[in-house]
């Protein structure tokens, strides 16, 4: 249509680039800024291994690394993580971009809205930048922050550091409370004709899902955190025992989030994998319902498992025995989705495409999560292991697969739609395998390392006599961590490399079947040519009455079919 | 039949639920906002019961300002949902003065606290003076920056009403009205929370 | 926007909100036990925002999708009242 194209030829540089309402171009911001943070992120960590594996040594690149260094290193690793680069890549782009796509809409409900949460997140990332360079330097209270440590300046040593990461972490908050409001009401209300909500993509009750655990737990925390704030400004005692406060508060405010908050990360990640296996399975997701019906009841349960956080944190003890019962009963739903995963696939025609290899790397690796979670669940148990690297290895491994490997699958995947180019699938495939192995070769050892007793947090394992046998475990650690940071580079090449000279996409590389493929790659402003009128649901691979092994949702139903099969079913 | 129309960009009236787009995105906001304040309250009201009643520095609150500024809340929701009538009648005119009333009597109340917080602060009850006032202007004031935000958003429809622009988009009033009458509930509590619930002696 | 429902009576519930109000303040100078007193107060607390919710955000009348909205956060924020009680109220 000759003039959308004229609207589109006179939008100005900073009308389409920076100040965008447009949810593809918003999508891509947050992409940039999450792997930005990834970046410094991955960086914080090679500084902490190399600390762990050879203390008190000079860090190449770098220089010499304290404690009070290393405190601050561990805390900056963990929130740029959760909060700077798995928020905005998972729910900041991936939310972004597919959600009015898949719902078959023009942009989300809420344009301007969206542009704000993104500008939002922009400023916070400012905001925890500068805090690096502040006198005192950047928070160091661990990413969890609990007071009396970080409820007065002096017992940190550090100022304006911390007030500026709780700040940070407000706008953050802002930003994504903003966010959700779209991804909710954007599903809600702006779907496609004939888009039922049980037609909807699984990604798209996924990130529905989280957005509502999301704005649902972070109100307490923001409460908190004004509290916290007040505590160190303004001479309040809400967390100070002497003041007649208690730092247990925090702790369940704190955690009261921090628990929905991994499922916020995870289920976005899981959506990713969904879409991926029919696609290349060329089959249905199994239990297409009762993986929503589990979704929603792990949701529900998220909200009453956080204290198992708590174990050894002095809390009453009449809780422990309810919140192990709970953290038990919530791998059930993700056991059940796992299973329809692993039923997909089964006698699918799957062929191995980088996203599915990233998709298959998702499941094995959250599968070692998800069961050792259920150690640290069990309050007996975890009573030994909360501290150590046991649980930093299983965090790692549920974290990583619905960061990493859900997220390089998803951009693998979406990378033609979003671009408009193919990426290399040789660099593709050496990225996977370079990854998948080296990421076992870091966190498997780091189980048997926190059973041994190593605790977490600790500049130098070497004070300890009992850890120095652990020693030549934390050294192959660092070593195998720098070989995965370094193999992240064939990602990197290959990104920058097809954005500019890859392959041209097609509409449809995958010939896959949900209403974001019926756009052209990239889609235009305003998404579609013409209104999709949905007829099925989104995973009719392989049925028996088109010749193609795929049917997009939007095809017309053939008036043929009915006559050949007899029967009025909608295909 | 497949329908063939080419989108306009922008202009996507679609509501699949029946419920206005606008009113949905409202109340997902406020949902997020009914957990923010619970939170806060539930901190607020464990920790009292935790720690013997905070009577006595309770009972430096005032009462009777107390009522009034409640009572002003109160009367600024019915001046609201009035101006959603009018609004929804097409009267322009009542709409915009009820609006303004709305508007002033969220600055009254602000107002009226400000002046409370002045006179409590002079006489040496700062938020450092004890648990109890620490939890009083954390939480008076996380409300009172959300009646600022209220007055804020009333007194740009009420500019809009003035100048015309709101014609063809009266249901914004009903949306403002929504976030101020829940700024109104959550005030509901606050007051007896801090103000009614300290215990007398003999009782 | 026409919308084709009655209206609540708008100052009718106002006058019952400032009778309450009044009744709630009332409370407190009556010579009954504390823990009737609060109890009085903060149900006609609840009972205000009821009819708040109920007349002024029209809920009475809305669909139940947005009753849920109203309800859910609810439950959730009672699900942590429940357990700081233990740990921060008994200390």
């Amino acid at each position: 249509m000759s003039s959308r194209a004229e609207v589109e030829e006179r939008v100005s540089f900073f009308r389409r680039y920076v100040f965008s309402v447009d949810h593809k171009m918003i999508a891509k911001q947050y992409l940039a800024i999450g792997l930005f943070w990834a970046v410094v992120g991955g960086l914080l960590a090679y500084l902490m291994r190399w600390q762990l594996a050879y203390p008190d040594t000079e860090v190449p690149g770098w220089g010499f690394i304290g404690p009070e260094f290393y405190n601050m290193l561990v805390t900056m690793h963990g929130t740029i993580m959760v909060f700077f680069v798995a928020m905005p890549i998972l729910l900041g782009a991936f939310g972004n971009f597919l959600i009015p796509l898949m719902v078959g809409a023009q942009d989300m409900a809420f344009p301007r809205l969206n542009m704000l949460s993104v500008w939002t997140l922009a400023l916070s990332s400012i905001v925890l930048l500068i805090s690096f360079f502040i006198p005192g330097g950047a928070a160091s209270a661990g990413w969890t922050g609990y007071p009396p440590l970080s409820a007065k300046p002096i017992y940190t040593g550090i100022n304006w550091g911390l007030n500026l990461w709780i700040l940070a972490l407000a706008l953050e908050f802002a930003s994504f409370l903003m966010g959700g409001i779209n991804f909710l009401t954007t599903p809600i209300n702006l779907r496609a004709p004939g888009l039922s909500m049980f037609r909807l993509p699984l990604l798209v009750w996924m990130q529905m899902t989280a957005a509502i655990l999301f704005m649902l737990s972070v109100g307490p925390l923001i409460a908190g955190a004004v509290m916290l704030l007040l505590d160190r400004v303004a001479g309040t005692s809400f967390y100070l025992p002497q003041g007649g406060g208690d730092p247990l508060l925090w702790q369940h405010l704190f955690w009261f989030f921090g628990h929905p908050e991994v499922y916020v990360i995870l289920l976005p990640g899981l959506g990713i994998i969904l879409e991926i296996l029919p696609v290349f399975s060329r089959k249905s997701i199994f239990g297409y319902r009762p993986i929503i019906y589990s979704t929603i009841a792990a949701g529900m349960l998220s909200f009453t498992v956080w204290a198992h956080h708590q174990f050894i944190s002095g809390m009453d003890p009449r809780l422990a025995m309810p919140f192990s019962l709970t953290t038990i009963i919530i791998s059930v739903p993700f056991a059940l989705i796992v299973f329809a995963m692993i039923a997909t696939l089964w006698r699918g025609s799957i062929s191995f495409p980088t996203p599915m290899l990233f998709a298959l790397g998702t499941l094995a690796v959250f599968l070692i999560g998800g069961l050792t979670g259920i150690f640290n669940g069990s309050a007996p148990v975890d009573i030994y292991i909360h501290d150590t690297y046991f649980v930093v290895a299983h965090f790692h491994y549920t974290l990583f697969s619905a960061l990493f490997f859900a997220g390089f699958a998803g951009l693998y995947f979406w990378f033609p739609k979003m671009f408009g180019r193919m990426m290399s699938e040789a660099l593709g495939k050496l990225h996977f395998w370079l990854t998948f192995l080296l990421f076992n070769a870091v966190f498997i050892p780091m189980f048997f390392v926190g059973a041994g007793g190593m605790m977490r947090r600790i500049a130098n394992p070497m004070q300890y006599e009992f850890l120095r046998p652990l020693q030549p475990i934390n050294v192959s650690i660092t070593i195998a961590s720098i070989l995965l940071l370094l193999a992240q580079l064939p990602f990197v090449l290959n990104f920058f490399w097809s954005l500019f000279a890859g392959q041209v996409a097609e509409r449809n590389p995958w010939q896959a079947n949900t209403l974001e493929w019926s756009a052209p790659s990239p889609p235009p402003h305003g998404n579609f040519e013409t209104v999709p009128i949905v007829y099925r649901g989104p995973y009719e691979y392989s049925h028996p009455s088109v010749p193609e092994d795929w049917l997009p949702q939007d095809r017309p139903t053939m008036p043929t079919l009915r006559q050949s099969s007899g029967q009025a079913a909608a295909v | 039949m497949a329908e063939t129309h080419v989108m306009a960009i922008g202009v996507d009236t679609r509501a699949a639920t029946g419920i206005p787009t606008g009113k949905i995105g409202v109340w997902w906001f406020l949902a997020s906002e009914i957990v923010l304040f619970g939170g806060l309250i539930g901190s607020f009201v464990m920790s009292r019961l935790g720690s013997g009643g905070w009577s006595e520095m309770a009972a430096h609150l005032s009462v009777p300002i107390g009522t009034i500024n409640t009572f002003v809340l109160l009367t600024s929701s019915l001046t609201m949902v009035l101006a959603f009538a009018a609004a929804e009648k097409g009267d322009q005119k009542g709409m915009r003065t009820w609006l303004l009333l709305t508007v002033l009597l969220g600055l009254a109340f602000l107002i009226i606290k400000g002046f409370e917080w002045g006179s409590k602060i002079g006489a040496g009850f700062t938020p450092m003076a004890g648990s109890f006032w620490s939890f009083y202007y954390t939480m008076t004031g996380l409300h009172a920056l959300h009646v600022l935000g209220g007055v804020v958003v009333n007194s740009i429809l009420f500019l809009s009403a003035l100048m015309g622009l709101l014609r063809g988009r009266e249901h914004r009033v009903e949306l403002a009205g929504l976030y101020w009458h829940f700024v109104d509930v959550v005030w509901i509590f606050l007051f007896p929370l801090l103000y009614l619930s300290w215990s007398r002696g003999g009782r | 926007m026409a919308r084709e429902r009655v209206h609540p009576n708008y100052v009718g519930v106002w006058l019952w909100l400032v009778a309450l109000l009044i009744a709630s303040v009332g409370v407190t100078t009556l010579p009954v036990p504390t823990g009737v007193a609060l109890f009085l107060i903060f149900g006609m607390a609840v009972v205000k925002a009821v009819l708040v919710a109920l007349n002024y955000m029209h809920l009475k009348f809305e669909h139940l999708l947005i009753y849920a909205m109203a309800i859910v956060p609810l439950v959730i924020f009672f699900v942590l009242w429940l357990v700081l009680y233990p740990d921060i109220a008994l200390h």
